[in-house]
C-alpha cells in the first residue's frame, strides 16, 4: 500500500476550498455592516432588505435572510468539497473519517426512522440538518439568522409537505381521498385542517424557537445595559457609561439560545420530517398493489 | 433601509428557500454522500478481496495438508512392509544360517563318532598286537624256547577273542 504525500497543487485546492468556504459568510458580514445602519436602542424587527426585485404576483425583497442562506448554502457546497477532496480508501485523513462518520450516522437515523425503502432520502435529511444547522449558526459570527425568517422555514416546511402528499398519493387519488374521510367521513373538515397543520407548525416551531432566542438575547442585553447604567452610572467619565453587565453573561445564554436551540431544531426539524414523511407512506397498501399488478401483468 | 416585519410572508421568498434546500439535497448527494458511499464499496470490496484471497489460500493449504497426511501414511505403510519384509528376510536367512550350522555340527559329530570308533578300533587292534606280541615275549621267556610264531599268535588272537566275547 504505497502512502503519497500530499502534493503542493493538492494543498493548493484545499486551500482554495477553505477560503471559498469562509469567503460567502464574510460577504455577508461586510455587506451588513456596509449598508445597514447601526440601530438606536431596542429594535426587534425581521431582516433588513437590501433591495426589491419586481417580481409578478408579489415583489420580491433581497433580504438580509436571502442573502445569508445562500451564503450558507454556498459555505456549505465548499464544506462538502473540502470534506470528500481526495477521498479515497486505504487513505485515512480526519476529514474523511469525519464525513465517512457523518455520513454513515445520517443513514442509520434515516434506516431507523423510516425503514430500508426511504434510504434515498439520506441526502435529503442530511441537506435539512446541514442547512438549518449552519443557518441557526450564522447569527453566531453576527449574521441575522435567516431560521429566524418565517419564509426561508416556510420554504422548507412546504417541501416537506409536498413529499408528504407525493408519497400519500402513491396509492392513487382515490385512496388519499379515502384516508381523509378516516375513520369516519363527518373527520373530513378536521383530517385537512390537521393535514396542513403539519407545515404550518414545522415551520412555526423552527422559526419561533430560533427567533424567541434571538428577541430574549437583545431584551437581555438591553436588560442589562439598563442594569449596568443604574449601578456604574455614577463613576466618572467613560467607566460610567461601560456596560459592565453586558460583558460575558449573554455569552452564556447564547450557548443556549443560538449554539443548542440552533442545532437541537435542526435535529428536531429534520427528526419531524423522517416521521411525517415515513408513516405518510402506505407501505403495506402500495405494496400489495404493486405485488397484484406483477401479478396480472 | 427599510426592513420586514417579524413577521412578513412572501411567496417568492419561500420559494427560493425551497428551491435552496433543493438545490443543497442535489449538492449534498453529489458531492458528499456519492464520494463517501464509493470509498465505501472500494474499502469493502478491498476487505472482500483481501478475506476471500485469504480463503483461497487457507482451502489450498488444506489441500496440501490432506495430501501431505496421505503420502506420510502411505510412506508409513511403506517403510512397515519394508521392515517386515527384511524382518521375514533375516529369520529366513537366520533359519538357513542355524540349519547349516545344525548339519556342519552334525557332519563334525558324525565324523568324530566315526573318527572315534577308528581310533578306538586302531587301539584295540594297537592292544591287541602289544598283548600278543607282549604274551609271545613271556611266553618264549617262560618257555625258552623257540616256538612257531604263527601257531601262537593263531592261539591268542582266539584267546582274545574269547576274552571279548566274555568282556
Amino acid at each position: 500500500m504505497q502512502y503519497k504525500k500530499a502534493g503542493t497543487e493538492f494543498k493548493l485546492v484545499d486551500a482554495m476550498l477553505v477560503i471559498m468556504m469562509i469567503v460567502p459568510i464574510v460577504l455577508a458580514i461586510l455587506m451588513k455592516v456596509l449598508f445597514i445602519p447601526v440601530g438606536e436602542g431596542i429594535e426587534i424587527t425581521g431582516a433588513h432588505v437590501y433591495t426589491v426585485l419586481n417580481m409578478p404576483v408579489s415583489d420580491l425583497p433581497i433580504s438580509e435572510a436571502q442573502v445569508n442562506s445562500l451564503a450558507v448554502l454556498i459555505s456549505i457546497l465548499f464544506l462538502c468539497l473540502y470534506m470528500t477532496h481526495g477521498i479515497r480508501a486505504h487513505v485515512y485523513t480526519k476529514r474523511a473519517v469525519l464525513a465517512e462518520w457523518a455520513v454513515e450516522k445520517i443513514e442509520g437515523l434515516v434506516k431507523e426512522n423510516m425503514g430500508d425503502y426511504f434510504m434515498g432520502f439520506a441526502p435529503f435529511i442530511g441537506a435539512i440538518l446541514l442547512l438549518s444547522a449552519f443557518s441557526s449558526l450564522s447569527s453566531l459570527v453576527g449574521l441575522f439568522a435567516p431560521t429566524s425568517d418565517l419564509n426561508v422555514v416556510a420554504g422548507w416546511a412546504i417541501l416537506v409537505f409536498i413529499l408528504i402528499t407525493y408519497y400519500k398519493l402513491k396509492c392513487g387519488p382515490w385512496y388519499y381521498i379515502k384516508g381523509f374521510m378516516e375513520p369516519i367521513p363527518l373527520m373530513l373538515p378536521m383530517n385537512i385542517i390537521g393535514e396542513i397543520a403539519t407545515p404550518v407548525s414545522m415551520t412555526l416551531r423552527h422559526y419561533g424557537n430560533i427567533l424567541s432566542g434571538t428577541v430574549i438575547s437583545i431584551l437581555l442585553a438591553s436588560a442589562l445595559q439598563a442594569a449596568s447604567n443604574l449601578v456604574f452610572g455614577n463613576l466618572p467619565g467613560i467607566l460610567g457609561s461601560f456596560p459592565f453587565f453586558r460583558v460575558g453573561i449573554p455569552a452564556v445564554l447564547s450557548i443556549y439560545f443560538d449554539l443548542f436551540s440552533g442545532c437541537l431544531q435542526a435535529f428536531i426539524f429534520s427528526m419531524l420530517t423522517m416521521l411525517y414523511v415515513s408513516t405518510s407512506f402506505p407501505m403495506e397498501e402500495y405494496m400489495r398493489r404493486k405485488s397484484l399488478k406483477e401479478k396480472n401483468n | 433601509m427599510q426592513s420586514l416585519d417579524i413577521i412578513s410572508i412572501n411567496i417568492w421568498q419561500i420559494v427560493v428557500s425551497l428551491l435552496n434546500l433543493v438545490i443543497l439535497f442535489f449538492i449534498v448527494k453529489k458531492v458528499l454522500f456519492e464520494p463517501v458511499k464509493k470509498m465505501i464499496a472500494e474499502r469493502e470490496a478491498m476487505a472482500q478481496s483481501i478475506i476471500t484471497e485469504a480463503n483461497e489460500t487457507l482451502d489450498q493449504a488444506k489441500e496440501q495438508k490432506t495430501l501431505y497426511d496421505t503420502k506420510i501414511a502411505a510412506a508409513h505403510d511403506e517403510a512397515d512392509a519394508i521392515i517386515k519384509k527384511a524382518v521375514a528376510r533375516a529369520d529366513h536367512r537366520s533359519d538357513v544360517i542355524i540349519e547349516n550350522a545344525q548339519e556342519k555340527a552334525d557332519g563334525i559329530l558324525r565324523q568324530a563318532k566315526i573318527d572315534a570308533e577308528l581310533e578306538q578300533k586302531k587301539a584295540e587292534e594297537g592292544i591287541r598286537r602289544e598283548i600278543v606280541d607282549l604274551s609271545s615275549v613271556l611266553t618264549k621267556k617262560m618257555l625258552k624256547r623257540e616256538i612257531n610264531e604263527a601257531d601262537h599268535r593263531e592261539m591268542i588272537d582266539e584267546f582274545l577273542q574269547d576274552i571279548g566275547e566274555i568282556s
